[in-house]
């Protein structure tokens, strides 16, 4: 007998452990589901493995202190050989694994998978959820950058917005009334011991209850799920018309999260780690902060909502999201699996997940953010100062100098907050510009008080040369009148009857 | 070859280009976002403070031509510095320097100067033409500075703000509220090449402007700004000067008590 068959006669002697294992792996399946759509839950295992191997390894070197968090990821970017490809695995792997974890819940959903006897399956996968989404926000923090700093301050404002114990809340969070070492410590134990531990556990469980009670059978429209018949009927498909899980379904799982991991690489070979950004210094005001991709979409929510919306949205519609996610197979317990049968699940997937894409994707633009710095650095296209006056262009000069540009893009650069002014003189006469830059209105603030006349006339002069070739600037007619000395204007061609045949 | 070897050798391939330079990933030397004021790039501090009014590669913006070898060539460390730093008072040039509320340390400022030297000077072109200097030595003579305006700027800028000449007005009320004496003779001296200014020797046909003319037309141009610049509406009258309309009907008291 070679060694190593009688040392695992040993072990297994004493841990017995291959009879569970074989029953697990060997364990029927309805062969329908042996199929591409089934593999996201392994994926989503196998990224989580991966990311507590990458993270185990960033813990040798990463220094939670508030003073060195950031120096020790730079020697991991710089300093340590391929210590940034291991930053960018674990990067990249957490955002893969919220998209797949993602994918697969709203795979489960479609496929009627939380119904009977599933819905703790379903509940704990929510919790996975919510534990998943907690790793990526603390992993952020954990990059203790000028985005970590400042998304630590949108947190605590968050908190402090919960009544009564919100003041509490944030000193909890925080460690103390500001941002500082204690806050770092705090979240570093949970991105790296609760969090984590309670998603193992959980994991357990959801994979346990997954064994225990088969996997999802493929939906077939008109097959409804019954409390009293469903198991019975499930059990039937698994043995008569099933497969085992090894090897028949399995390749494909492994298949898969081969290539999930290879992605994860190519993506961190070719992009690499994220950040650390700039040294996380509050007196630097000149950052512009932003949340990871992942929560990109509540940036941009929070800042469409107007003011007193956003307490009631932060502190309400979360707990309402949850207890609805939770509600649901309690709902929606039996009935119908198949898609085809569900329009109302269908649609829902759809309506968030282009909600949720056109909130990412206006959220790494920003429109609704001054660029601070775009009146020194945004260039006046060479076409929008051709052929002007002295005075046009002393008005250009008070359109940069007073920060216009900020908010308002020409020739595409600049800030979007307001409109972009590439041809503003048709929209507005002289005199409406004057009323509008010196009184604000529509969003825009009042400048009466930071433009001298002067300024007001210049920047007026230039605005007003800014309209296409073939369109002239809008004018006001009553200023002709007032040029005629009172008397009223001639008819258009169009009050003559141009155009128009004549009638005799 | 046993397959042990060919493992080994891969790895032994893969692994130095993995940690190799050749990767896009790999971040690059320094931090990804420095500290603003560890900035010494000049093309990044032009591009984020300056290229917004004097233009890309400094030329065709609405503020002063950098980009000009006259210009550079006229003007001194000191007086760059100066202007840069404090900005130029009476004008929309405001101050970079972060004591004086910018955003510049004084090295910034310093990479600024030597990187437009570096990008745009081209030594003393003005070696033997004996330009005037750039900053006005002595006041100018506002009495004597009509007939300069006449005979080296009404030609283009016109006799008079209300007949502006093919380069529009530089008499214009708010204009001259918006620049000082020195905006003058800079762009008289240097001229604006990106927009075909001429510079001092081309403002008189037939001979360069001297050093007291250029002093004399800036006194006296900026001797016109009137008391109160900026009225969008110049010719219309104050209520009051209409007798009938001087005070409401209403409350209209019996004139004589």
């Amino acid at each position: 007998m070679p060694w190593y068959k009688s040392v695992y006669d040993w072990l297994e002697r004493r841990i017995q452990f291959e009879g569970p294992v074989k029953e697990a792996v060997l364990h029927p399946v309805p062969k329908s589901t042996a199929s591409w759509w089934y593999v996201f839950g392994s994926a989503s295992l196998v990224l989580l493995i991966l990311q507590v191997v990458t993270g185990i390894l960033l813990g040798l070197v990463y220094m939670p202190s508030a003073a060195h968090a950031w120096i020790s990821l730079d020697v991991l970017n710089h300093d340590l050989p391929l210590g940034w490809f291991l930053r960018a695995m674990h990067g990249w792997g957490s955002n893969f694994m919220v998209a797949v974890v993602l994918i697969h819940m709203a795979q489960v959903f479609l496929f009627g998978a939380y119904k009977f006897p599933r819905e703790l399956t379903w509940i704990v996968g929510i919790f996975m959820l919510l534990m998943t989404l907690g790793m990526a926000f603390t992993g952020q923090v954990l990059r203790f950058d000028q985005d970590a700093y400042w998304g630590l301050g949108i947190g605590a404002s968050i908190m402090g917005r919960v009544p009564v114990i919100g003041g509490q809340l944030v000193h909890f969070m925080l460690g103390g009334p500001i941002i500082n070492g204690s806050t770092l410590t705090r979240f570093f134990t949970l991105h790296v011991f609760v969090i984590p531990g309670t998603l193992l556990a959980l994991t357990g469980l959801h994979v346990w209850m997954v064994l225990k009670l088969g996997i999802n059978e493929w939906p077939m429209p008109g097959r409804i799920v019954r409390r009293e018949t469903y198991v019975q009927e499930y059990n039937e498909l698994a043995h008569k018309d099933g497969i085992p899980f090894v090897p028949g379904a399995v390749w494909k799982d492994l298949f898969f999260s081969a290539a999930i991991l290879l992605a994860v690489a190519v993506c961190a070979a070719v992009f690499g780690p994220f950040g650390p950004k700039g040294v996380p210094d509050p007196t630097i005001i000149s950052t512009v902060p932003k949340p990871d991709f992942f929560f990109l979409w509540i940036y941009t929510v929070l800042s469409f909502l107007p003011p007193e919306l956003e307490t009631p949205f932060l502190l309400i519609v979360p707990p309402i999201a949850i207890a609805a996610l939770i509600g649901l197979p309690f709902v929606a317990g039996i009935g119908e699996k198949s898609w085809w049968r569900r329009p109302v699940a269908v649609f829902s997937v759809m309506f968030l997940a282009i909600c949720w894409a056109v909130f990412t994707q206006l959220g790494t633009y920003t429109p609704w953010s001054p660029q601070m710095n775009a009146w020194s650095g945004a260039v006046i296209p060479a076409k929008f100062l051709e052929n002007r006056t002295p005075l046009e262009r002393q008005g250009a000069n008070v359109f940069q100098e007073k920060q216009c540009r900020n908010c308002h893009a020409v020739g595409g650069l600049g800030g979007q907050r307001g409109p972009a002014l590439d041809e503003v003189a048709t929209r507005l006469t002289e005199d409406q510009m004057i009323r509008q830059v010196l009184l604000g209105g529509g969003n825009m603030p009042a400048y009466g008080s930071a433009l001298s006349p002067a300024e007001t006339s210049a920047l007026v002069r230039y605005l007003e040369t800014l309209h296409p070739h073939y369109q002239p600037a809008a004018a006001d007619a009553s200023r002709q009148v007032v040029g005629q000395g009172g008397g009223v204007p001639a008819d258009s061609t169009v009050q003559q009857g141009g155009g128009q045949t004549a009638v005799h | 070859m046993r397959p042990n070897h060919i493992v080994v050798t891969f790895l032994g391939m893969a692994l130095p280009l993995l940690a190799g330079c050749d990767l896009p990933g790999r971040p690059k030397p320094g931090p990804e976002v420095p500290r603003p004021e560890a900035v010494t790039s000049f093309d990044t501090l032009y591009n984020e403070n300056c290229a917004g009014c004097h233009g890309a590669s400094g030329q065709n913006g609405s503020a002063t031509n950098l980009a000009n070898p006259k210009y550079q060539a006229l003007v001194d460390d000191a007086s760059l510095r100066d202007v840069i730093a404090h900005g130029e008072k009476g004008t929309l040039m405001p101050a970079f320097d972060i004591r004086s509320g910018g955003s510049l340390t004084g090295a910034q400022i310093e990479v600024l100067i030597s990187g437009m030297r570096a990008h745009w000077g081209k030594g003393n072109v003005l070696a033997g033409q004996n330009p005037p200097p750039y900053k006005a030595t002595h006041p100018g003579d506002v009495s004597k500075g009509q007939a300069v305006y006449t005979a080296a700027c009404a030609r283009c800028h016109g006799v008079t703000a209300q007949h502006p000449g093919p380069a529009g007005s530089i008499l214009d009320g708010s204009f001259l509220a918006l620049i000082n004496e020195q905006t003058v003779r800079t762009t008289i001296l240097a001229g604006r090449p990106d927009i075909g200014e001429p510079d001092w020797q081309g403002h008189i046909p037939g001979r360069p402007m001297t050093d007291d003319e250029v002093t004399d037309v800036s006194a006296w141009l900026i001797a016109q700004k009137p008391a109160i610049p900026g009225q969008p509406y110049p010719n219309a009258k104050p209520m009051s000067e209409h007798p009938a309309e001087a005070r409401p009907a209403a409350v209209k008291r019996p004139t004589g008590d």
